[in-house]
């Protein structure tokens, strides 16, 4: 069976995950691969006008797919972690996307949701491999061998791959190589890794001789303290690594700017966002540019913000090192 | 102390009630207006949720008025409601506002540091006082609510425009005046004789149904007036989410009469998971309706509201699929009135046309959003 793996939203987490299981199960794997202009074109023209970018994306992927496979692998992660959730658009994903096609596809959709515990997981993981082969030891056996490959390609995130090097397994350049200047570029998986949709900024930042930290980057220890001062818990997954991220970056100096990535009209980071710039304000002030990215974003304008911005992190990191007595005169 | 809370449609009468009931002091937010949406929309995060936005304008001139303890309702999503009273805090305390939020969070885990607000907020009246306000205040709700429908019902057999409308008005004043469950029953068929006495004429009928997010089916004002304006198209009104749904959180409608789960059930056809807010009833709540043989659907939705977006994807499916025509009506600050109304006055049209082509097939393109 051709299975078909769009290449948007979670797909920049779990995309080695799921194309190892599947494949380990003997399904003929298709990815969408990168976003593309027609891609963006398809997507924005298919799905409503009120959808965030990264939807958008997603549906552009789902089209391309469309026609070349015999169903659409869309699982639905409702909660990666206890007492949280994702965002609805991705418990709606898996039902958007077949109404994209016109329920003219079949969509596979594991429901995968750490509220309901381990074995409820098992069960839906499981029952996937059924579709396939009706062997369990090649299930359990898939099942380890993608885990691992997963944690693998997390672990290479964290040491500063990006996505694309982190699942060739094979580090060209570091994201963070010890450049004078290191800007945070935090956001969501897909709006920081998509290479079509924020213009290559890692590369970019790179060719101008800064280093980026992404989300990933920032030790979960540092991330899980600064959650847990926050007067209310976020109760968002992946907006708890964002703001968790940004705080921690923001309160140890990890960083001279911090580059917050939103896909336009995001809802949970329309939230987030109020509570990391007072925060930050409160903690660490470090100067923070917020990036607004949908179909619109024009490359010159974007560029020109980005410039601008770290040469003002240039200017401010060389006046701060001037010495005290210089300034005090 | 002087307490107060955001408007959403008739929710005014029902915490009104509560706290004259106990003799707590409170203050009413001006009534919505132009002003509130500017001071929201100013204040409020560019694209966080219209009525985020419009329930902070609402804090705004509460505060303006001299109330110096808000009341919020709070959770944990999925969407963002639940995080509204924390992000208006904040952006409150920013600008300079001097004030309490109180949020009130219903899940178990925050039970004990409810039920030490409540007791905050009740200024020493006893625990039964409170309970006794709100018992009466729900009381007081259901007839509001059933008033309510029965405007809907009636509205477009009116022989002047308008003339239902006055009605429920006077109504609401007469339930707000109930001093005890006895004048209650007696108001309750005093109400209803007013409704009913309303002059009709004679007229074709076109039912549509209203779905979409809660607070803004329930606020008129926000909502252009949609049921106002339904109905003086000519149609047969019903809406699928009345306050007391909300009130009484137990999955129970006691309005319309079915629970959430029947819901649920006819909308696992096309969106098979909750996706928070109102997703799931805004589509199983159009098959309800066409299964009803309501003759069209609108849906209202506010602009970037995420649940609702999930469900205007999937619509189309179900238009396509069960031949109701829906429409989706997206409302931000920009949103202009006579946009709105065109659209409203062209798909009751379509609604009457297929409804005397009953039968027969009858053309039910779409039109596009704005
Ligand atoms: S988290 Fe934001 S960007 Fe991601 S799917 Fe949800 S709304 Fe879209
Ligand atoms: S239902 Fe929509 S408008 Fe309401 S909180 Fe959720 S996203 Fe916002």
């Amino acid at each position: 069976m051709k299975v078909g793996i769009p290449g948007g939203l979670l797909y920049y987490r779990y995309g080695r995950l799921w194309n190892s299981f599947l494949r380990a199960l003997g399904a003929e794997v298709v990815e969408s691969g990168q976003t593309t202009r027609s891609i963006l074109t398809s997507g924005v023209s298919k799905a409503e006008n009120e959808s965030c970018l990264a939807v958008k994306v997603f549906y552009g992927h789902v089209l391309a797919l469309q026609d070349k496979v015999d169903a659409l692998f869309v699982p639905r992660l409702v909660s990666v972690k206890k007492r949280t959730h994702t965002c609805p658009k991705m418990l709606g994903l898996p039902d958007m996307a077949r109404a994209a096609t016109g329920d003219g596809s079949t969509i596979i959709s594991p429901t995968i949701d750490f509220q309901s515990g381990l074995w409820h997981n098992y069960k839906a993981v499981y029952s996937l491999g059924r579709i396939f082969t009706s062997n369990p030891l090649r299930i359990i056996g898939a099942g380890i061998k993608a885990w691992r490959e997963h944690r693998l390609y997390l672990e290479r995130l964290t040491l500063g791959l990006d996505h694309k090097s982190a699942l060739e397994g094979e580090a060209g350049s570091l994201l963070c190589e010890g450049r004078e200047l290191r800007i945070g570029v935090i956001g969501h998986h897909y709006n920081v890794y998509d290479t079509f949709t924020t213009m290559s900024l890692l590369e970019r930042l790179g060719g101008m001789g800064v280093d980026a930290v992404t989300a990933d980057m920032v030790p979960e220890k540092l991330r899980d303290e600064e959650l847990k001062r926050l007067p209310k818990d976020i109760y968002w997954s992946y907006e708890q690594e964002v703001a968790g991220a940004i705080l921690a970056c923001s309160r140890h100096r990890l960083v001279d700017g911090i580059i917050f990535m939103i896909s336009f009209p995001c809802g949970p980071d329309s939230i987030i966002r109020v509570l990391c710039e007072q925060e930050n304000k409160a903690i660490g002030n470090v100067p923070m540019l917020t990036l607004v990215m949908d179909e619109h974003t024009g490359e010159g304008g974007f560029l020109t913000r980005i410039e601008a911005f770290v040469d003002m992190l240039r200017r401010r990191k060389v006046r701060n090192e001037e010495p005290r007595e210089a300034i005090a005169v | 102390m002087k307490i107060s809370w955001p408007h959403m449609g008739s929710l005014e009468f029902v915490m009104g009630s509560v706290f004259e009931e106990m003799g707590v002091d409170y203050v009413l937010p001006p009534p919505n207006s132009q002003r509130t949406l500017e001071l929201g929309a100013r204040h409020g995060p560019e694209f966080a949720c219209f009525p985020l936005k419009t329930t902070l304008g609402n804090f705004i001139e509460a505060i303006e008025k001299g109330a110096d303890t808000l009341i919020m309702v709070a959770g944990r999503g999925p969407c963002r409601f639940g995080y509204y009273a924390e992000t208006q805090r904040r952006i409150l305390e920013e600008a300079g506002y001097d004030f309490r939020m109180v949020p009130l969070e219903f899940e178990p885990a925050k039970i004990p540091a409810t039920l030490r607000r409540l007791h905050d907020l009740k200024q020493g009246r006893s625990w039964l006082s409170l309970y006794r306000a709100i018992k009466f205040a729900l009381n007081k709700a259901y007839l509001i609510d059933r008033l309510e429908r029965q405007a809907l019902h009636q509205r477009y057999l009116d022989r002047e425009k308008g003339a239902t409308t006055a009605a429920l008005k006077r109504c609401y004043a007469l339930v707000w005046d109930a001093g005890s469950y006895a004048a209650l029953d007696g108001i309750e068929e005093e109400a209803f004789a007013i409704m009913h006495s309303v002059p009709r004429v004679e007229r074709e009928e076109v039912k549509i149904g209203i779905v979409g997010e809660f607070y803004l089916v329930l606020e008129p004002f926000f909502n252009l007036n949609v049921e106002e304006q339904l109905g003086n198209l000519g149609a047969y009104v019903e809406r699928n989410i009345y306050l007391t749904d909300w009130l009484r959180p137990s999955g129970e409608r006691p309005v319309l009469g079915h629970r959430e789960h029947a819901s649920e059930l006819l909308a696992m056809a096309y969106l098979t998971h909750k996706v928070g807010g109102e997703g799931i009833f805004s589509v199983g709540d159009t098959v309800l309706f066409h299964n009803q043989g309501f003759d069209g659907v609108v849906q209202l939705m506010p602009f970037t509201c995420m649940p609702e977006t999930i469900a205007k994807s999937i619509l189309p499916l179900v238009s396509r699929d069960l031949g109701i025509p829906v429409l989706s009506v997206v409302i931000d600050e920009m949103t202009g009135r006579a946009g709105v109304a065109t659209r409203l006055e062209a798909f009751t049209d379509l609604a009457r046309f297929r409804r005397r082509a009953h039968g027969r097939e009858a053309d039910l393109t779409l039109q596009p959003a704005f």
